[in-house]
């Protein structure tokens, strides 16, 4: 132990070495000091950059939201006024109220279907590979590309989905310039988006359910249908509160796919919180309002992420 | 399991000389069921594939086939010009070469930081290793657009940069400019935790013996652990890349210079000034998906493992 070296760090950066005094005591202190210094050689440009690019601006945040700060002024202290603003706002009020809507749908109702899929795929099917890959495609392409090709399935003049109903006989619509369809099209390519990594995390934990539980189910005369209620959707407990979180969290973030394929619009109908505070802040500058509503988005990704622990692990605690 | 156990069921209704009967008719039974999964899970596949070749049909098509409707699904003459054409309408190779340079520099800086950072927290003792880890998960948690006001602005105030002076003032700081591209994104708490978990899962017997063998802390984590994670490694390098990639709102706002625009922005600003060339638009957005999923298809297994590793334990 005492043949540990540091050679690559100069020893003056530890900021917590001891006095000079202390090099003289003996062997394993001395070594521990060492590792001391290397660990936090090791970390120190993580804690840096996050430090920098993360923590500090999120406190900054904070500070910014009491203040009027359009970037070319000093900001000016004014207090809560911004929220009080932003609760007198219409237009965040609906974008609130999308947002929570886009999130009903492409988050429970979508896991829901999720489980649904790694369920059946996690019997010994040839094409399974296939499929899982199929259903993961979309996951890992670009949402800005995604969108741009459902811009253009949307399209109600030559659009792929307006062409199909018209083969079926279905009058088409106008989808996304339709205050009444441009949500639900939005939300339907978020779900279309977003099923695969559900899927991917449900058939991950399917994996580790013993199998035995099933056998003993079927000797009792369960179903499919039972042995999914009573012990598939109970043993996939954790795996839906992880699920549940990452995909409360994306939803929350929608903004890439609102920025190509509706602008926010028509009306308003599509505008979501993330979207109000890119409006505020690099189209209005109006830097402490946009966030003042960062901050509210983040207490409300908050109390949801609270809500959603307390629902999928009432029992554990 | 076609020796199934006798239930009291097939026993009321499959009367005498079931026993060779009731096993073929289950039998079909089950067979039934699994063409009725696989026609189901076809289905859902194919909305998953659909758009994706609709895309690539439609990058290929004459402006004329695009004109009519209902539309054609396959082109009927394929205008394989329409590429060298849409590289002609906007510079879709050098946005394609900025995205490039961006990912990859992501992650050389994420995979060396990340996996020192991740490797101390890990296996290092050291005085406040347990604060550090906690402000890292706290930081897990942050959405993009809680940190993206100041973000900017240390952007645009970055001192002695762009024309700034030293307190940050009277000029443009890193906006338009590869720092601002390539540093703010570089490292993320995500990518840190993951290291920290799989350098967890190795046995810390081998660090004993390499420094009974006399070898330096740092040569422990670079020659003994890190080659013991290789597969983690290409996890992360492929989900960082991968999010570099796609990554939309940050390029969009620090940079409004054409040379400088990545693949994503590039496609919407095309998008919005020659929207109506969709054959061009759905050449650019195929050759900005191409090599994600090219690189998914062809390293499936380390995404698998890092979309689910990511928080299972």
């Amino acid at each position: 132990m005492t043949a540990l070296r540091t050679p690559d760090v100069p020893r003056t950066l530890d900021p917590h070495q001891p006095p000079r005094a202390a090099t003289r005591r003996s062997g394993p202190r001395r070594a521990a000091r060492k590792t001391g210094l290397f660990g936090w050689l090791m970390v120190a440009p993580a804690v840096f950059h996050i430090g920098l690019w993360t923590a500090i601006p999120v406190l900054a945040t904070i500070a910014l939201s009491f203040t009027d700060y359009d970037i070319f002024d000093a900001p000016a202290w004014i207090g809560v006024e911004n929220y009080v603003e932003i609760f007198q706002d219409p237009v965040f009020g609906q974008a609130t109220w999308n947002t929570l809507v886009y999130t009903f749908w492409t988050v429970p109702a979508s896991m829901a279907i999720a489980m649904v899929i790694a369920v059946a795929l996690n019997q010994n099917l040839r094409l399974r590979t296939w499929f899982r890959t199929a259903f993961f495609l979309p996951q890992v392409t670009a949402t800005v590309a995604i969108a741009m090709v459902w811009l253009w399935i949307f399209n109600p003049q030559q659009g792929l989905l307006n062409g199909v109903l018209a083969v079926v006989g279905i009058p088409g619509q106008a989808w996304l310039a339709d205050p009444e369809w441009a949500l639900p099209s939005v939300i339907l390519v978020g779900a279309w988006q977003g099923i695969g990594i559900k899927m991917l995390i449900y058939i991950a934990a399917l994996q580790n359910v013993d199998p035995s539980l099933y056998e003993a189910a079927a000797v009792d005369g369960a179903g499919p249908i039972r042995k999914f209620f009573a012990i598939t959707v109970p043993m996939l407990k954790p795996a839906t509160f992880f699920v549940l979180i990452i995909s409360i969290i994306g939803a929350f973030q929608v903004f890439d796919q609102i920025y190509v394929l509706t602008d926010g619009g028509p009306a308003n109908s599509t505008t979501m919180m993330t979207y109000e505070v890119y409006r505020s802040a690099f189209q209005n500058f109006e830097m402490g309002m946009a966030s003042a509503q960062s901050v509210l988005l983040f207490l409300m990704l908050l109390v949801m992420t609270i809500i959603g622990r307390r629902a999928t692990k009432g029992d554990e605690g | 399991m076609t020796a199934e156990p006798l239930t009291t069921r097939s026993l009321v209704t499959g009367a005498h000389e079931d026993f060779v009967a009731k096993p073929a008719g289950r039998r079909h039974k089950r067979w039934v069921g699994r063409l009725i999964l696989n026609l189901a899970l076809t289905l859902g596949a194919l909305t998953m594939v659909v758009p994706f070749i609709w895309m690539i049909a439609t990058s290929l098509k004459s402006p004329a086939e695009l004109a009519e409707f209902p539309p054609t699904f396959l082109p009927k003459v394929w205008e394989w010009s329409n590429y060298p054409e849409a590289l002609q309408a906007a510079p879709f190779a050098s946005y394609f070469r900025n995205s490039f340079i961006i990912s990859a520099s992501h992650t050389v800086i994420t995979l060396v930081f990340a996996s020192m950072a991740g490797y101390s927290l890990a296996r290092v003792r050291f005085r406040g290793r347990e604060l550090v880890f906690l402000g890292f998960v706290a930081m897990l948690m942050i959405p993009t657009y809680t940190k993206i006001v100041p973000q900017f602005l240390l952007v645009k105030f970055m001192p002695l940069f762009g024309g700034n002076d030293i307190l940050g003032q009277g000029g443009s700081g890193w906006l338009n400019t590869w720092w601002a591209l390539i540093i703010p994104g570089g490292l993320s708490a995500t990518a840190i935790f993951l290291f920290r978990q799989f350098y967890l899962s190795l046995p810390t017997e081998l660090a004993e013996a390499a420094r009974i063998d006399g070898l330096s802390e740092f040569r422990i984590f670079s020659r003994i652990y890190t080659p013991l994670i290789k597969p983690a490694i290409a996890t992360v390098a492929l989900l960082t890349f991968q999010e570099s990639w796609n990554n939309f709102l940050w390029p969009l706002l620090v940079t409004t210079r054409d040379d400088l625009r990545v693949i994503q922005v590039g496609l919407a600003v095309f998008q919005q000034l020659d929207g109506t060339q969709w054959q061009y638009l759905m050449a650019g957005t195929t050759m900005a998906t191409i090599p994600m999923v090219l690189l998914f298809l062809f390293c499936q297994k380390y995404f698998i493992q890092g979309f689910t590793n990511a928080g299972i334990k």
